[in-house]
Order: structure tokens, then sequence, then C-alpha cells
């Protein structure tokens, strides 16, 4: 048979290695901003875009999409052209691929900085963003695939398996979770609420870890551990059963996330038991990793690029072991809301993630360059200060994680809670300073990294199209004597493609369509109303600040958070919650009971300096609210466009919204003038106010209308 | 000499405690009266049961080891009439593992007679089941080293070739079964024969403990739904709840029944001596200076140092509106932070508080207060005559 010639492309690989490090760096120094804003909160700088609750999204979103994304772009790159026997589909769907997915992360920055926001977390991006997203998603599809379907290898290996369903189930997730319905050129509301927006959040959220940081990043793993250990991988049924066993559990386990809150009981039980279910999938992936370096342990001590990856897997291992551990409700009962998820996602993005991006770069690089790494020694300087790092940063946050839950719920004898929510916090501070110093660690790291890869780089030259050869894909692909079943599947990349989309698709269905459509799941509430105009544009300013990244708003049916919030939240509360605000993280207090709590003028006082109204907080301070005013040209659009979703505003409400709103705020401006201060009545604070002075109080008019029925 | 006499009694009684554990656990049983109740826990006698089982289960099993090292010895040395090392360190092993076992067992004892099912006794316990189950382990291991030794020895005599047994390291040996690991020098037999850009697969089987684990999952799956929600043996999130609930005001009636901390608005009394103001002082500098300054002058909230009250200034006024708060005027409520004692405590202190003058008072809000009688009983009926809020 004759042989053909070809070249892989070499140049996309390059660029998507550099932006990973270029981002990598970014959301890092982002990370290390927002963790020492925990205990120094004049970190901040009383400046808008630098305070906690628009950083933070920053930094996710560029460590999870930026970061990782391209190092799953470069290795997809990579690997795919080799295991294919074939040049990428197109050059200018490569070229448009990497210079979107560019421009989409600065787009990302520059809103989220600028408090453009959808309010759901790891899907903060506005709509025009995730429009874009999508194109560049499809893009790559089309890339991808042709490169498969123009193939010269017969069968498709276990690291395309996973390339596959990674990017039809991103698409899938990315799709349904961004419904939502403009307002303006940067805005939107969530097209679900309450119960079904968090459902539909966490079922996304959930599946981007497993989706974008697992199931590609195994795929890399297939490819580079095998070619960097020399060794065959260890079980081609292994390979078979997680892959398939993974990618359909995996999606059931959204509700763990929302264990105890307002989601119906079943929902949260199916979330519990797939990820206990879960277990051995992942672990799957680990072990034929760790397994194929049998006969090669000799090698990791030498090669610091195994040494990366053996971490990697392991770290992988032990977060698909903890996560599961915490979908059981009473280990949930305690972690969550605290630092111990914080810690928990910093094993999988720092130890796996991180570990195998740099393990692959120290591999790939100097291929790609036709050289030899610059430094070994500087290499394996990286490795043990980003595992220092790891430890640092991870101890510290389990044990504060821990520490914060058991003082949240102890009692005195006489039944009063132990702990004011504050002590807690001041409490746990040395560990957040000790976790600091991990982050630091770590990105140090990476700083050792980039001279050693900027010196290997001089010393070689990009080979930007690498010669290869290899056969035609013959017409018909001969069999020969007993195979595998499941070799069958292998040959035809679009069977591949369907099944798996049949399989991920089936969790998903089975979750949202009856949360959707079941009423008995989301019990109306006669007392819950629409939230007024003032109400609605300081429930944006409350996103737009991203006090969801600090404070939740859900009360779970325990004792100590009864006592300490208020009755436990109910799902009929949050039917016009576009989105919802439930958070996963109490930095700061639960606020869904933060209604008629505290006078106005409190709010005031501890918006412009919480430090004066509870001394030794560590929020920061918003100034900026006093003075910017709100936007009331756009209050018609928004009422507008929650008429679309379902809220029952009466006709032709939008017209005299801004009357109402403009009566609602001068009630509280009067009202703080009372307490000495002077404010405008379309100030961001007052419509702040409004939002919060309403927040969980109308299931107070439940209860009393029940009290008074029972007369 | 009564404290001698007191020592004295207690160390004898030690010593017959130990004395009794030492001779046989039933002695020790005998003994055991000084703490009966603990004998009649049920999760006490399950565990002795436990315990007992299993050392039934270990005097069985070393029979057998015996057994087993017996005809060990016996063909080692038809085959083998030379060093004895090997059936030595085999037979120190037993003796030391019955050693083991007759130690194991009196050790608990003690432990239950002295400090009943508390905690010591409870993990006493467990350690000693988990020792039993280590020693159990050990015999059985050992059963199987002088099995398989005994197959090697068959092989050997049977070749006539006698050769040392290479001594693999139990360990690895272990892992690899555990794994179900193929040797390495068979790779060849299971390579599949794929090469994806030199990536080669081989066909090993799935590691036995993670099939059977995921099963396990699997079968965990199907329990912990059936428990939820088919024969609802296992409390949901709301019943969780009201269990909690139940509990903590049980717990909580009964302490406030014994203790001198039952206060409430009927009951209050101003508190005047120095060790309650002081308390009283501390917390209102922690949970009321932010609304009411520390000098008690007001900002957010209304000033407490002058005789205008909104909402009475009686003391069973006071600790009212503080215990169960104001929330449409903003004041909170402070039952779930503070005890009631706390509550008196501080509402005496900010009493306390009249007439002094504060750096930069509130305006007055409320109505003027007349204490018509102690402890303001009289005010609590009064009216609030609304005075002009200017």
């Amino acid at each position: 048979m004759q042989v053909e010639q070809f070249y892989y492309d070499n140049r996309t690989v390059k660029n998507f290695a550099y932006a990973t490090v270029l981002w990598g760096i970014v959301g890092m120094l982002a990370g290390l901003l927002v963790a020492i804003q925990f205990y120094l909160p004049a970190a901040s700088f009383n400046f808008a875009p630098t305070t906690f609750g628009r950083l933070r999204p920053v930094h996710t979103n560029a460590v999870i999409f930026a970061f990782v994304g391209n190092c799953i772009f470069a290795g997809i790159y990579y690997s795919l052209q080799r295991l294919c026997k074939a040049r990428m589909f197109s050059d200018l769907l490569s070229k448009i691929h990497f210079w979107g997915w560019q421009l989409i992360i600065v787009a990302a920055a520059l809103t989220l900085f600028m408090g453009y926001t959808t309010g759901k977390e790891y899907a903060e991006l506005e709509w025009p963003i995730d429009i874009a997203i999508t194109l560049v998603w499809v893009v790559f599809g089309i890339n991808m695939f042709g490169t498969i379907l123009t193939r010269r290898e017969s069968h498709l290996y276990v690291a395309i398996w996973f390339y596959i369903a990674t990017w039809v189930t991103v698409a899938m997730l990315h799709i349904v979770n961004s419904f939502e319905i403009p307002f303006s050129p940067l805005k939107s509301y969530s097209w679900y609420a309450g119960v079904q927006d968090a459902l539909v959040q966490w079922w996304y959220g959930h599946n981007a870890v497993a989706f974008f940081l697992t199931t590609p990043v195994l795929g890399l793993m297939y490819y580079f551990m095998p070619k960097a250990a020399n060794r065959p991988v260890y079980s081609y049924r292994l390979s078979i059963i997680h892959f398939w066993a993974l990618i359909f559990i995996y999606i059931w386990a959204g509700p763990h996330h929302l264990l105890y809150t307002a989601l119906p009981d079943w929902a949260q039980s199916l979330g519990t038991v797939f990820s206990i279910m879960l277990i051995a999938p992942s672990w799957g992936g680990m072990l034929n990793g760790l397994f194929t370096l049998r006969g090669a342990w000799d090698k990791v001590r030498e090669d610091p690029v195994l040494k990366f990856m053996v971490v990697a897997v392991t770290c992988y291992g032990m977060s698909t072991f903890e996560g599961p551990l915490l979908s059981l409700k009473n280990v949930n009962a305690i972690s969550h809301f605290t630092d111990w998820t914080i810690a928990h996602v910093h094993i999988g993005a720092m130890g796996w993630n991180g570990f195998i991006a740099f393990g692959m770069l120290y591999w790939m690089i100097p291929r790609i360059f036709g050289t030899q790494l610059y430094s070994k020694k500087l290499a394996t300087t990286h490795f043990w200060v980003g595992t220092m790092g790891i430890v640092l940063y991870a101890l510290p946050l389990y044990w504060a994680g821990f520490t914060q839950a058991m003082m949240w719920k102890q009692f005195t004898e006489e039944g009063q809670l132990k702990f004011q929510f504050l002590e807690t916090v001041t409490h746990i501070i040395p560990m957040y300073i000790t976790r600091s110093v991990g982050g630091l660690l770590y990105v140090s790291g990476v700083f050792i990294m980039v001279y050693n890869l900027v010196k290997t780089v001089k010393s070689g030259s990009l080979v930007a199209d690498e010669a290869a050869e290899a056969a035609p894909l013959p017409k018909v692909i001969e069999t020969h004597g007993k195979e595998y079943w499941h070799r069958w599947i292998e040959r035809k990349p679009v069977q591949m493609l369907v099944y798996s989309f049949i399989l991920v698709a089936i969790g998903g269905l089975l979750e949202l369509i009856p949360t959707f459509l079941v009423k008995s799941n989301i019990p109306t509430i006669a007392s819950v109303k629409p939230y007024t105009p003032l109400e609605l544009q300081g429930r944006d300013i409350y996103i737009k600040e991203g006090c969801y990244t600090c404070h939740s708003q859900m009360v779970r049916p325990f004792r100590d958070e009864v006592a300490r919030y208020g009755e436990y939240s109910k799902a009929g509360e949050f039917v016009y919650d576009h989105p919802f605000q439930w958070g996963s993280k109490r930095t700061g207090p639960d606020l869904a009971r933060i209604g008629g709590k505290y006078p106005d003028s409190w709010h005031y006082n501890h918006m412009f300096d919480p430090s004066t109204m509870s001394p030794g907080s560590i929020m920061p301070r918003y100034p900026w609210l006093m003075d910017a005013k709100i936007d009331t040209a756009l209050t018609p659009a928004k009422i507008r466009a929650m008429q679309t979703l379902g809220v029952p505003y009466p006709v032709g409400y939008d017209q005299q919204a801004n009357a109402e709103l403009m009566a609602q705020a001068n009630k509280i401006k009067d009202n703080l003038k009372k307490d000495k201060i002077e404010t405008a009545a379309d100030a961001e604070i007052v419509a702040l106010i409004a939002y919060l002075q309403r927040v969980g109080v109308d299931i107070k008019g439940e209860q009393k209308a029940q009290v008074a029925s029972l007369k | 000499m009564k404290s001698f006499l007191h020592t004295v009694y207690s160390w004898l009684q030690k010593a017959v405690v130990v004395t009794a554990a030492l001779i046989a656990p039933a002695g020790a049983f005998a003994a055991g009266p000084p703490k009966q109740s603990e004998l009649s826990n049920p999760v006490a006698v399950v565990m002795l049961v436990v315990v007992f089982g299993l050392l039934l289960a270990i005097a069985l099993l070393a029979n057998v080891v015996i057994g087993a090292a017996k005809m060990y010895l016996q063909r080692y040395k038809d085959a083998n009439a030379g060093t004895t090392t090997k059936i030595l360190s085999v037979i120190v092993f037993l003796t030391f593992s019955t050693a083991a076992i007759a130690q194991d067992a009196p050790a608990a004892e003690p432990v239950t007679l002295i400090a009943g099912l508390s905690q010591v006794s409870f993990y006493s316990l467990l350690a000693v089941i988990l020792l039993e189950l280590v020693i159990m382990i050990g015999l059985l291991y050992n059963l199987k080293l002088l099995l398989a030794k005994e197959a090697a020895l068959t092989a050997a005599t049977a070749s006539s070739a006698v050769e040392a047994v290479a001594e693999e390291n139990s360990w690895v040996k272990w892992w690899d079964k555990l794994n179900s690991f193929r040797p390495m020098k068979e790779e060849a037999k299971i390579d599949l024969g794929h090469n994806y850009d030199g990536i080669r697969e081989l066909d090993n089987r799935l590691p036995p403990w993670w099939l059977y684990g995921f099963y396990v999952t699997i079968v965990f799956a199907g329990i912990y739904l059936w428990r939820y929600h088919v024969t609802h043996t296992a409390p949901l999130s709301g019943e969780e709840y009201a269990i909690a609930m139940q509990k903590a005001e049980a717990e909580k009636e009964a302490y406030l029944k014994k203790s001198a901390n039952n206060v409430d608005e009927n009951t209050v009394v101003l508190l005047t001596d120095a060790s309650a103001m002081a308390a009283g002082k501390n917390v209102f500098a922690t949970n009321c200076a932010a609304c009411h300054l520390a000098d008690g002058g007001g900002s957010v909230g209304p000033n407490l140092t002058d005789d205008y009250w909104l909402h009475g200034g009686g003391v069973k006024d006071i600790f009212k509106t503080i215990k169960y708060g104001v929330p449409e005027k903003g004041m909170r409520s402070w039952k779930d932070d503070l005890s009631p004692v706390q509550i008196a405590q501080v509402t005496s202190y900010i009493k306390s508080l009249r007439g002094t003058k504060p750096a930069n008072p509130k305006e007055p809000q409320g109505s003027l207060f007349e204490e018509s009688a102690p402890g303001g009983a009289a005010a609590d009926s009064a009216k609030p005559k609304i005075a002009a809020l200017q």
C-alpha cells in the first residue's frame, strides 16, 4: 500500500500552549489576590473591579476556561493529529478557534471586571459572550470531527473517546444553562427561576467539572502518560468500562451541590447515590494511569514529566474519592458552605489540572521546537515547589472549613448559639494566611516553569509543520480473528458521538423534566410576590457586585441555621428569582432572611464601611454605591423581560414602574434622613437597601395569614 | 488517717479488679459489681459477645494452624533433615500469637469494670475486637503460608530437586494478588496489538477490588433510595430537622429546670451587683454598641440614656425588646444569641446608663417613661403615647 506524506500543524499547538501559560499566570495571580483579601480587606483597594465579588469570578473563569481550556486545546491539537495520523481538518478553523477563544477570554475578563455577570457560578458570562462561546465551540467541533473523519488510523484511541464526549456534553450543558432573556446589550435574566434555576445551574456546574476539567484531561493523560513513560496502557477493558460508566453516571450527580436546600428530596437523593456510584468509574482512570507505569517507576524518579503526572493522577483519585464522600448528607451538612469545599476543588484544580498541564508542557514544548528541555533540575524544583504549594494551600483550608462548621453548630447549654458568625470567621484567619502562602508557592513554581520554557524555546526553533507519513484509511476496515465487541464502535466516530450524547442526555432529562413539570416539587406560597421595580434594580446590584460569592441565600433545615438566620428556606419562596442566588460559600452570613433584620441606616453604614457596624468584619467597603445612580431608563425593559419569563406584573406595568420605584426610593431616603444620613433617592445604595429589606420577608406574611386563619 | 484508709481502699479495689481480670474473663465479671449498670447496656453485651465469639474462633483457628505446622514439620523433616530455623520462626510466631491471645481478652475487662460503658470502655472493647481480628488475619496468613510451603515441598520432593523457595516480598505479592496483576514477563501475551502513535494497549483484567467495589456502590445506591423513598425508614431533611429540634428542646428544658438561668420577661428584676454590671457592659459593647454607640447615645438605634422610650423603659420592657426584638423598627431579636441571664445583665446595664452624658446624643424618640413602680411593672401596661418625632 502506498504511503501518504503529510504535515502536523504545530503552530496552533504552540499558540494554545503559550496561551495556557499566560492565562494560567493571570488566573493564579487573581486567585492569590482574592486569597489575600480574606485577611486584608484593604486589598480590594476600595475599587469596584478589584473587590472579591467581581474578582472571584475572574479567577474561576480564568483558571477553568482560560488556563485549563487552552491546555486542553493544546493537548487535543497535538494528540488528535498524531492519533488520527492526519493534519487538523482546516488551518483556518484552527486559527478561528484559537483567536476566537482568546477574544472570548479578554471579553470575559473585561465584562466581569465591569460587573456584567449573570450571577450563576462558572457561567457568569453574559449573553453575547455565551453566543460567541457556542460559535467557537462549534468551530472546534467541526475541526475535530473533520480531522477524525479524514483520519488514516482505522480505530479511535481512548483519548479521542474522551474528546468526543467532552465536546458533545459541554455543548449541551452550555446551551441549556445559558438560556436567558436579554434586556440590554450586555445584560440578561436567566430563563429559569429559583429551584429550577438552581438545578439547571448545578447540573451545569457539576458537569463543567466533569466534562471540562475531567474528561478532556483524562484524554490528555491517556495520550501523554503512556508516551512519557513509554509503556503500554494497562487495560483496554478498564478504559472501555470506566469511560462509558463515567460519562453516564457523572451527569446525574449535580444535585449533590444542593443537599439540604429547597431542592426536592428525591433529586437530592439521586445526587447522592450517583456520586457514590461515581467512585469506581473515576478511579478507573486513575488506576489505568498509575498501572500504566508498572515497570516504569524507576523512570518516575528521574523524569519530572512523569512526576507531575503521577501526582496529578493521585490528586485526581483523591478528589474523586472525596467528592462522593462530600455528597453524603451527613458529611455535606458539615462541609457545605465552608472552606472545605474550596480545599477540595483546589486539590482538583492545582493537583490534577495544573500538574497535568505542567507535565504536558514540559513534554510537548521541547518536541515541537525540536530540542531538549533546558533544565530537568528546574522542572523538578517546580514540581516540589508546586507540590508543597498544594499541601500548604489545602490542609489549612480543610482545617478551617471543619473548624468553622463545628463552631456554627455549637450551642450553649442554655440553647443559645455559642458563637456569633463573625467570631467563626476571625477564628480561622490564620488558616487563610497560610493558604495564601501555599498559593504563592504554587504560582512561584509556574514562574520557574516560564523561565525554563523560555530557555527551551530559545534553544530550538518551531517545527511549524512536522512531516509525517502513513497509509491511507482502507475503504473497508479489515478485522483479524476474534475482536473485542467495542472495536466496532471505535471505527465509527459518528456512532460514538451519538451514543455519548444519548448517555449523557438521559441523566439530565430524568432530573430536569420532573422538576419543571411536577407541581408538587415547588409548592406555591400565596404570599410570595414579585419584586418591586426598586427591589429588582437592587437585586441587579446585588448580582453585579457578586454578593453571592460570599453570602448564601439558603437557610438549611438545621437547628443552628434556623436559630442564626430564621425559618429555613422553602422552594416556593424563589419562584420569581431569575436567577437564583443561593450561593455556595458562606464567607459572610446567610442573607435569606436579612429582610427587616436591621434598619435601613444599618445597611447604609455597613455598605459604606462594614467594620463600623460589625467590628472585625472582613467584608470590603462599597463606597461607590453611595454615589452611583441606578439606570431607571432600563426599568421598563427589565419589567418586560420578567413578564416574558412569567412573572405576573400587571399588563402595562412597565410604564408605571419608574413612578413606583421613585416613591419607594423616597421613602427609604426619608427613613435614612431620620438617622442623619443624606442620600439621593436614585443612588444605588437605596435600591440595594430596598432589595435587602425584601429578601425572605414574604413568607412571614404567609405565617401571619396562617395564624389569622386559625383564630 | 481517713484519707490514708481511703487510698488503701481504692488501691485494694483496683488490685482486686486487676487480679480478677488477669485470672479469667468470667472471673472479671464476677468481680464486676462496683458498677453493674454497664453490663445491662446492650451495646456492651453485644460487644462482649463478639469478643468471646472471636476468641473462640481464634482458639479454633490456632488449633488448625498448630496442626498444620506439625504436619509441615513432619514433612519437612522427611524431605530435608537439615536446618530448622524456618520451622523455629514459624513456631516462635505462633507462640507469640498465642501469647497475644492470652493477653488481649483480659485487657478489656478492667476498663469495663472501672469506667462503665463510657467512651473509654467502648473504644477499648472496639480495640479488643479489632486486635482479635488482626490476630485472626495473622493466623489465617500463617495457615496459608504453611499450606503453600507444603505444596512447594510436595512439588520439590516430587522433582527431588530441593530448591529454596524464592522469598518474595509479601507486600508486593499481596499487592499483585489484590489487583490480579499478570507477571511482567507475560506482558507480550496480553498485548492487544493496538498501536496509536506508538501507544500500545494491554488486555489486563479489571482489578477485582475495583470491580466489586463498583458493585457495592451500586447496591448502596439501591438501599439508599429504598430506605429514603420507599420504606421511609431514614429521615428526609424536614423530618431530620423536626427530630433535631425536639431533641434540642428537651435538652434545653432539662438544663433550664435545674439552673438559675431560667429568667424571662415576667420574672426579670434589676441586677445591681458589680459582676452582673460588668458582664452586661461586655455584652453591650460586643452586640449593641454598633447601633446604639458604646456610650448608649444612639445612632442607627435610639438613644438609651434619656427618658424617652419607644417600647417602654421598664426592666421588663427592655428585656422583652431585646429578647424578641421589634423587627418592623429595625431592632432584631437576640434570644438565640444571648442567654436569658445575659439579657437580664445587659438590661440592667442599659438601665444604669440613664442620665449619663453621651458624647453625641441622638434626639429623644418615643414617649416619656416614668418609673412608677420598681422593675417598671406598671409601664408594661401603660399604652405608649406616641410623642411627636421631630
